[in-house]
């Protein structure tokens, strides 16, 4: 088998807002540009994720929010690194303020894409955090 | 040039002749325009797309089945469409504060937004609290809505209540309104968004119990409704979820009407006379910035309404067949890039729900699509309105566009759009079936694809987006306000304070009660609802207990 | 631009793993998923730790409604304090390549808890070497100490059925319908269930199906072992009506005839002479590594004869779009390896002629049957004819092997002490 790096990704919505037509149009433009993508219904608890990113060996978390849920995104980051998935590379989509978007990327987040973003420069970003995610991945 | 100064009266079919020639070869590249939902526009509309000899009977007059140019005979230019803006922040008394302001600034009825952990059905103290109050009100028990809605006499200020399945909210509203000794009877405002089904497949954001209980609760609603709250609107059928989610218009407005068929088919089959409850139909609707397809699309609607609540529900009440409707700017057409020509946007998109005879508007703030709602961009949303309505007098003509060749063309196109995805609604078994197998997700999300690639190539542009952008000083965007940290903190704490002190077998009591109708056809569970407000119990310990005996409602991830 | 890694060839069982660490388990399961590590490796390296799971394979046409069923039935594992994990295989797009992965949120809440691992694994169109890794993958969870393991496929073709292979008991599903869909189960997954399941069976027409679905196991030619006769329930996963029976009907295969069963098939047979040719041959067929990856299957056997067959993917073909010579060879030298060993003797080959007549084109089903020309003490010849569906002749082939007195079952134990 051939080791093209096929990315596995989780695309989901932490918190208490519902609007998914921007997480929906995303994990099917990433399945369309050839990744693997677990795809979840939002209200997703914190515990839920991280289980289900160290059960699938995700090498991207995707999280998606429109209202005000990625003021938590730290507290999922946290838990990540507390499961030891800090090789996990996490990218916020849809509506957040400039302030909030530097607290993100201090807390790990790799970075945040805002409304107006194309499907070609996630995907392609997503591609590239896979597949350095895997080269420097350590050795179980 | 040379061109011949045409002096002779030309006879209708020669001048058209005379202009197709002229336009062809003036065109040059003449591309295919379609909107969004599908309809090819050409690119000019005569007599002979559409005249009123032929057509008079479609359009009838305002006030008159079909309804086509509007359900009243003197529309806005009687009353005109009421300000009903959507208003909620951080605790009860932040959110008091605010709304009083609002009245002030002219707002004629209140729709306060709920937090959104009320809205998924969580007490304050199960919540992350940086979530809480960020975008609505939290309100958790009576006291709460009393407190937010001090001030405001609810016999004479209609005021909406945003809290779908098991409608907890307005629960909260009618024990508060006993302990004040207003009469129930003369409550007016709206179950806004009530329609289970829309945010099932859609929105999501209140969606809260499994499909069957929510459709029992709804409609113990309408009954309770119909029986104690003569001036309330139960049913607000929601247009406005599934084309945010990205549903053609044509599509959107299929969905809606076949959602109205199946819910208001449940309430005949509990026994209930179409004639009691259509009349306290209302819709609700996302208006995008696509002008003229907006008002054919709401104008095709009255029509279609109006034949479906006669001939299929066989309604015989007029009042039974008019289309009122709430219309709301859509916040999807909004952008963060260069905010202030959201303003643009909105006053577009306002004209097109005005112009197409909406009874209520909601105009969105500029900054939507940066942050939730500042009281600035509040507040130019609703002067919008005002200039609309008193600067360009807009209410001065019922149906302004009406008899025009476009606009009646585009409108019997849009029917036609409409009533062929109905037909594959109906195809499917009905609204509550097609959601259940999922054909309604798989159309919208297929639409929704179909945008964005559109967008992504180009072919759609965006101001600011993916043409004319401009590099942004982000420091020049509004500073959002979040709620005072500490005022939540000293609302959680009073709350836990006052589940302590109440009276527990009270609560209890309501509570097994309530628990024991979700089993028992015969009782009203909505009924149950307003006792457990009444008792003292919580938003929290409703939606709990309904969950536990009715299901968690769980979304299926289609993509 | 880096090299793409070699498969590697040594692989320590991480103590950890053995332990129950869910991280490791998942590492360990992307080795094999990213193909890092050389086929059956995990497997050997493993075999000592292998055997306390009882492995459950559940196929169905798509909409069979397998996943709720696998979430009533997790539920129900949970309730009797099981430690439960599960591979969902979905189909990769035959255009992108990608997949959406979205059987483990259709499994519901339980994905949450924490007896419950579940990993989706995405069919990529390698579909000769999917079972390779299912095994694999089943093995390492195996090793983790889960109870039971639930394989969930999609059921739409061939390679479901070699999955299902990789399971102790093979469970159908099918939804009630209008006969079609009975007839959507292929013949091959119905040769080899153990039970079938009518799912919804709140919906009309489940009767109806059960009996249809009674009247086709008439028509399975292998019939199954006198201890197990393969019953037909119903079950309704929204109200948990039948899910009990059917765990304890699943239970009582695995007690009488499934528990273990998929690693019997690995162990080579004591005494290899004793065992009668068909069984001697269909044993070596499948713990071929090479014969396995690229999807053969054999399909007939006996003394001095063997057939064999494949279905051509996407990675047989040649520049040219056609089927590779080498793979045809692979097909025919099978055939040819199985029957001249099925005396129960080793026997290599010294030589091999082929000549390739016609072109085989993706999707072809071939077939190399073997027989033998000539066998004496020391020397054999076999002939081997490759034809595809249509009865038109690919490639004919010609083979001598010389018999060594090695038994086959010390030769293959000799073989694994020197790899290790």
């Amino acid at each position: 088998m051939s080791q093209v790096v096929i990315p596995k990704v989780l695309v989901t919505k932490i918190g208490f807002d519902g609007h998914d037509r921007g997480s929906r149009v995303v994990a099917a433009g990433l399945r369309d540009a050839g990744m693997e993508v677990i795809y979840t219904p939002p209200w997703q608890e914190i515990a839920t994720v991280v289980k289900l990113a160290l059960e699938e060996d995700v090498d991207v978390i995707g999280i998606s929010s429109l209202a005000t849920d990625h003021l938590i995104v730290p507290k999922l980051m946290l838990a990540l690194r507390e499961a030891g998935l800090n090789d996990v590379a996490v990218i916020v989509g849809g509506i957040v303020p400039d302030t909030d978007e530097a607290t993100l990327l201090e807390a790990g987040v790799a970075r945040v894409f805002h409304p107006g973003s194309s499907m070609a420069d996630i995907a392609a970003y997503v591609h590239e955090l896979a597949v350095v995610g895997r080269t420097q991945r350590v050795a179980v | 040039m040379n061109e011949a100064i045409r002096t002779e009266v030309l006879s209708e079919a020669e001048a058209y002749g005379a202009w197709q020639q002229d336009y062809a070869t003036s065109i040059g590249v003449d591309k295919t325009v379609v909107n969004r939902s599908g309809v090819p526009i050409q690119p000019i509309y005569t007599s002979r797309d559409w005249n009123s000899k032929d057509h008079s009977a479609d359009l009838g007059m305002p006030g008159q089945a079909p309804y086509t140019r509007g359900i009243y005979a003197t529309m806005h230019r009687g009353k005109t469409w009421s300000q009903r803006q959507l208003t909620g922040l951080g605790t009860p008394s932040e959110f008091n504060a605010r709304l009083l302001e609002v009245l002030a600034q002219g707002a004629t009825a209140l729709s306060p937004i709920p937090c959104n952990s009320v809205f998924r059905g969580y007490d304050m103290d199960e919540s992350h609290i940086e979530l809480l109050g960020t975008c609505g009100t939290v309100i958790n028990t009576t006291a709460h809505m009393d407190r937010a809605l001090q001030g405001v006499d609810l016999a004479k200020i209609s005021c909406a209540q945003n809290d779908p399945t098991p409608f907890t909210l307005l629960a909260f509203m009618l024990a508060a309104a006993r302990r004040r000794g207003t009469d129930w009877k003369s409550i007016s405002g709206t179950s806004n968004q009530s329609d289970y089904l829309s945010h099932y497949v859609a929105n999501h954001m209140f969606f809260r119990i499994a499909l069957p209980g929510a459709r029992r609760i709804l409609t113990d609603h309408i009954e309770f409704c119909n029986r104690f709250l003569p001036k309330w609107n139960p049913m607000s059928v929601v247009g406005q979820h599934t084309q945010q989610a990205g549903a053609t218009p044509a599509e959107s407005m299929a969905f809606t009407l076949c959602t109205a068929i199946q819910n208001a088919e449940d309430c005949m089959a509990r026994g209930m006379d179409p004639d009691q409850f259509l009349p306290r139909f209302t819709f609700f609707f996302d208006v995008s910035i696509s002008f003229f397809e907006e008002i054919a699309k709401f104008r095709a609607a009255r029509r279609i309404w109006a034949g479906l609540a006669r001939n299929r529900l066989g309604a015989k009440d007029p009042r039974s067949w008019r289309f009122k409707f709430h219309a709301q700017t859509s916040g999807v057409d909004l952008t963060r890039q260069q905010p202030l020509n959201n303003i643009s946007r909105v006053t577009v998109q306002a004209m097109a729900g005005i112009l197409g005879g909406l009874q209520s508007l909601h105009t969105d703030a500029y900054d939507e699509a940066l942050s939730c709602p500042s009281e600035f961009g509040a507040r130019i949303a609703i002067a919008t309105q005002n200039v609309l309505r008193e600067e360009a007098h807009l209410t001065d003509v019922i149906d302004p566009l009406g008899g025009s060749f476009y606009v009646e063309t585009l409108t019997d196109q849009m029917q036609a759009q409409i009533e062929s995805v109905m037909q594959r609604v109906q195809d499917a078994g009905g609204m509550y079936k097609a959601v259940e197998c999922g054909l309604v997700q798989g159309m919208i999300g297929e639409s929704a694809r179909k945008f964005q690639q559109k967008v992504d190539s180009g072919e759609q542009t965006v101001v600011g987006v993916n043409a004319y952008q401009i590099e942004e000083d982000s420091s020049a965007r509004p500073v959002n306000t979040r709620p005072d940290r500490a005022s939540m903190q000293r609302l959680i704490d009073e709350f836990k304070a006052f589940k302590a002190e109440r009276s527990q077998s009270a609560v209890q009591t309501a509570l097994d009660a309530l628990a024991r109708s979700a089993g028992d056809v015969k009782d009203n569970v909505f009924g149950r609802v307003v006792e457990a407000a009444e008792a003292g119990c919580t938003h929290g310990e409703i939606c709990q207990t309904l969950r536990r005996e009715m299901g968690f409602g769980h979304v299926q991830a289609i993509v | 631009m880096s090299q793409p890694k070699l498969p590697q060839h040594h692989w320590a069982v991480p103590a950890a793993l053995l332990a129950g660490d869910r991280r490791v388990l998942a590492r360990s399961i992307s080795l094999i998923e990213h193909g890092e590590l050389a086929a059956g490796l995990v497997s050997k390296a493993l075999a000592p730790h292998l055997g306390r799971a009882h492995v459950l394979g559940i196929t169905g046409a798509p909409g069979a409604g397998k996943s709720t069923l696998v979430h009533a039935m997790l539920g129900e594992l949970l309730a009797r304090g099981q430690r439960i994990a599960v591979v969902a295989v979905d189909p990769s797009s035959p255009i992108s390549g990608g997949a959406v992965l979205g059987d483990r949120v259709r499994m519901g809440e339980h994905g949450a808890h924490p007896n419950v691992f579940i990993r989706s694994l995405a069919t990529r169109g390698h579909l000769g070497g999917l079972s390779q890794s299912t095994e694999e993958i089943v093995d390492v969870m195996d090793a983790a100490g889960f109870d039971t393991i639930i394989i969930e496929t999609v059921g739409a073709g061939q390679s479901e059925v070699e999955i299902m292979r990789v399971a102790d008991t093979r469970l159908v599903a099918c939804a009630p319908g209008m006969g079609d869909n009975v007839q959507a189960i292929k013949a091959g997954i119905l040769e080899i269930a153990d039970l079938l399941v009518v799912t919804k069976s709140d919906l009309p027409g489940a009767n109806a199906t059960a009996r249809d679905l009674k009247d086709m196991l008439h028509l399975r030619s292998a019939q199954a072992a006198a201890t197990w006769t393969v019953p037909v329930l119903q079950s309704c996963a929204t109200t948990a009506a039948g899910v009990v029976e059917l765990l304890d009907s699943i239970a009582q295969h695995a007690k009488v005839a499934g528990h273990g069963r998929r690693l019997a098939a690995r162990r080579p047979p004591k005494a290899a002479v004793a065992l009668d040719s068909t069984a001697l041959v269909m044993h070596l067929a499948s713990v071929d590594p090479f014969a396995q990856s690229l999807g053969i299957r054999c399909t007939e056997a006996g003394k001095g004869t063997a057939t064999v067959s494949l279905t051509l993917q996407e990675q047989h073909l040649n520049f040219n779009g056609t089927c590779h010579g080498g793979l045809v060879f692979a097909l025919a030298d099978s055939a040819f390896g199985l029957a001249s060993n099925s005396y129960g003797k080793v026997a290599a080959g010294i030589d091999a002629h082929v000549t390739y007549q016609q072109a085989a084109r993706l999707g072809d089903c071939l077939q190399a049957r073997a027989t033998e020309v000539s066998r004496s003490r020391k020397l054999a010849v076999y002939r081997v004819d490759v034809t595809r569906a249509d009865g038109a002749v690919i490639s004919s082939f010609t083979g001598t092997v010389y018999i060594t007195g090695m038994d086959i079952a010390a030769a293959a134990a000799h073989a694994a002490q020197e790899t290790m």
